[in-house]
């Protein structure tokens, strides 16, 4: 497997139509390491992963400024082919979103429409993403059964294995264990653990624990500033700004 | 509950008990007056203008045909302007001007779209009063609820599913066809199916368009009285002895039609739903 690409937002400015969403953010992840985004709701992070794989075009009148570097190509940069671009940064959301059909079809369901007709071939791919998504063990030999039969846990990490089966670089994570309870959450905090060093992600979480347990690089946004970023541990023992601090140990309003 | 609640509540289970008689009075004379008539010779036979022991085999034809070319023409056009609407639409003047007067096209009595296809159709270009002319005043009359329910049935389709497509690195229509399709089959079908029934019993826009009377030979320029304009014809001016029990038992063949088309299209969005 190739190097996953390392992330390099430079300057990065948003607006949903006269509403500025972001300001000048500057954020950097190395190939293959984990970043948290944290900050209060509205503050901008959905905003900054949504740009990393152009789906802040869906919003009507979305305008920016700035780069966002994935490996060598500029994200943000007018020639992109957004459909691409998708293939090569895949994304976890919030709410679990399995399609209304079978497990096997969920996560064949990239694949197939990317030209992979062969029976082996397909099986294959499928089988190697529910393991890497370490969901295999629970469905395996229930590969016919309806997705949405699954707990909210399994169907995460089904969500996981789907986007893991078009073969991305990069993961995006959009609060992916919001709708979970905690043994779930644990086992996708594990997962994106295993999952370090193959692919370079980018995680919004509310969960400042979680953030703390799962990831290299730790950024704090505040309407939709960068107010400091660096070293997970170093966010979190030692804030050079003041609001990271007031936030960090629950003293924000 | 308080009492004022158990006495609302109590009222309306009196109001629902009521309706519930009114529709079962009915029901019952028109079994009294139309199941001894009912038989192989009622379902497969001519109607008779002066005898009694007439059928309704035409009309079952002429409503099963036109519904069902109808439903041919409205089903795709209806699912292409909700697709345009659901999928691509953005909210500018002339989208909610559209949206305004499907919703307005929605309540235009049936005797009007009649009165109007009659007037283009028949009087301007001279097409007979027929199968064809009562199927585009049919597809008129119900392309608009077929759309707004086909609308409905794409806008529920949750963003968060689309969202989940196009992330993988897939096309909007690709997305569109293979994940919001599939999820909106259900009620689609359902949509499809309530407009089919619509449809099987319309009268008024087809005594004009399609006429009263019956060929026993089916062709698209032959004329095309429906079940629903003959059970009209025979209680305004059947001369038949047996024209109550005509009525009667074209009314129980009708109210069976839309029964089984309801049923059918219900049970087939249940099976496409229980797949999920």
């Amino acid at each position: 497997m190739s190097q996953p690409p390392a992330i390099r937002v430079a300057d990065l400015s948003v607006w949903y139509g006269a509403q500025r969403a972001l300001t000048g953010i500057t954020l950097d992840v190395p190939a293959g390491q984990v970043l948290a985004l944290i900050g209060a709701s509205g503050c901008g992070k959905s905003t900054v992963l949504r740009a990393l794989n152009r789906m802040i075009d869906r919003v009507p009148n979305v305008r920016w400024q700035g780069s966002a570097m994935v490996g060598d190509t500029d994200v943000l940069g007018p020639a992109v082919d957004v459909v691409a671009l998708r293939r090569r940064v895949g994304m976890v959301f919030q709410q679990p979103n399995p399609f209304p059909f079978s497990v096997f079809d969920n996560v064949a369901y990239g694949p197939r429409l990317h030209g992979i007709k062969h029976p082996a071939r397909l099986r294959k791919t499928v089988e190697d993403s529910l393991k890497q998504a370490a969901l295999w063990d629970e469905v395996r030999g229930k590969l016919r059964r309806p997705a949405r039969a699954l707990s909210g846990g399994q169907q995460q990490r089904l969500c996981i294995a789907r986007a893991l089966a078009v073969k991305p670089q990069v993961l995006l994570m959009d609060e992916p264990t919001a709708a979970l309870d905690p043994l779930s959450t644990a086992k996708i905090e594990e997962l994106v653990r295993e999952l370090k060093g193959r692919y370079t992600m980018v995680v919004v979480t509310h969960n400042l624990q979680q953030a703390a347990r799962i990831s290299d690089w730790t950024a704090f946004l505040e309407a939709g500033r960068l107010i400091e970023s660096g070293q997970t541990g170093t966010i979190f023992t030692t804030p050079r700004d003041a609001r990271t601090e007031n936030y960090i140990t629950g003293r924000y309003e | 509950m308080n009492r004022r609640g158990l006495t609302l509540h109590r009222a309306a289970l009196g109001l629902a008990g009521v309706t519930g008689l009114v529709y079962a009075a009915m029901l019952a004379s028109l079994l009294r007056d139309g199941w001894p008539l009912l038989s192989w010779r009622f379902l497969l036979g001519l109607p008779r203008e002066l005898e009694a022991g007439g059928g309704v085999a035409p009309e079952i034809l002429n409503t099963f045909s036109m519904v069902m070319m109808a439903m041919a023409v409205i089903a795709p056009l209806g699912l292409a302007v909700a697709v345009q609407r659901v999928e691509y639409g953005r909210d500018v003047w002339w989208t909610r001007e559209l949206d305004r007067w499907s919703r307005v096209f929605l309540s235009v009595p049936g005797i009007v779209v009649g009165l109007v296809a009659y007037r283009v159709l028949v009087a301007e270009l001279g097409w007979p009063v027929s199968i064809l002319t009562g199927t585009v005043a049919l597809a008129v009359l119900n392309w608009p609820f077929v759309a707004v329910s086909a609308g409905d049935a794409l806008a529920g389709v949750p963003e968060s599913l689309r969202e989940g497509s196009l992330a993988l690195g897939t096309t909007r229509w690709q997305t569109w066809l293979f994940a919001v399709l599939p999820e909106a089959l259900p009620s689609l079908v359902n949509g499809l199916g309530l407009a089919a029934a619509r449809m099987i019993g319309e009268s008024a826009a087809l005594i004009f368009t399609a006429g009263v009377n019956v060929s026993p030979h089916w062709g698209l320029a032959a004329p095309g009285e429906t079940l629903a304009v003959h059970l009209w014809y025979i209680r305004t001016e059947g001369l038949m002895p047996d024209a109550t029990g005509q009525a009667a038992a074209t009314g129980i063949v009708l109210l069976g039609l839309v029964i089984a088309l309801l049923w059918a299209s219900q049970r087939l969005a249940l099976w496409l739903e229980r797949r999920h």
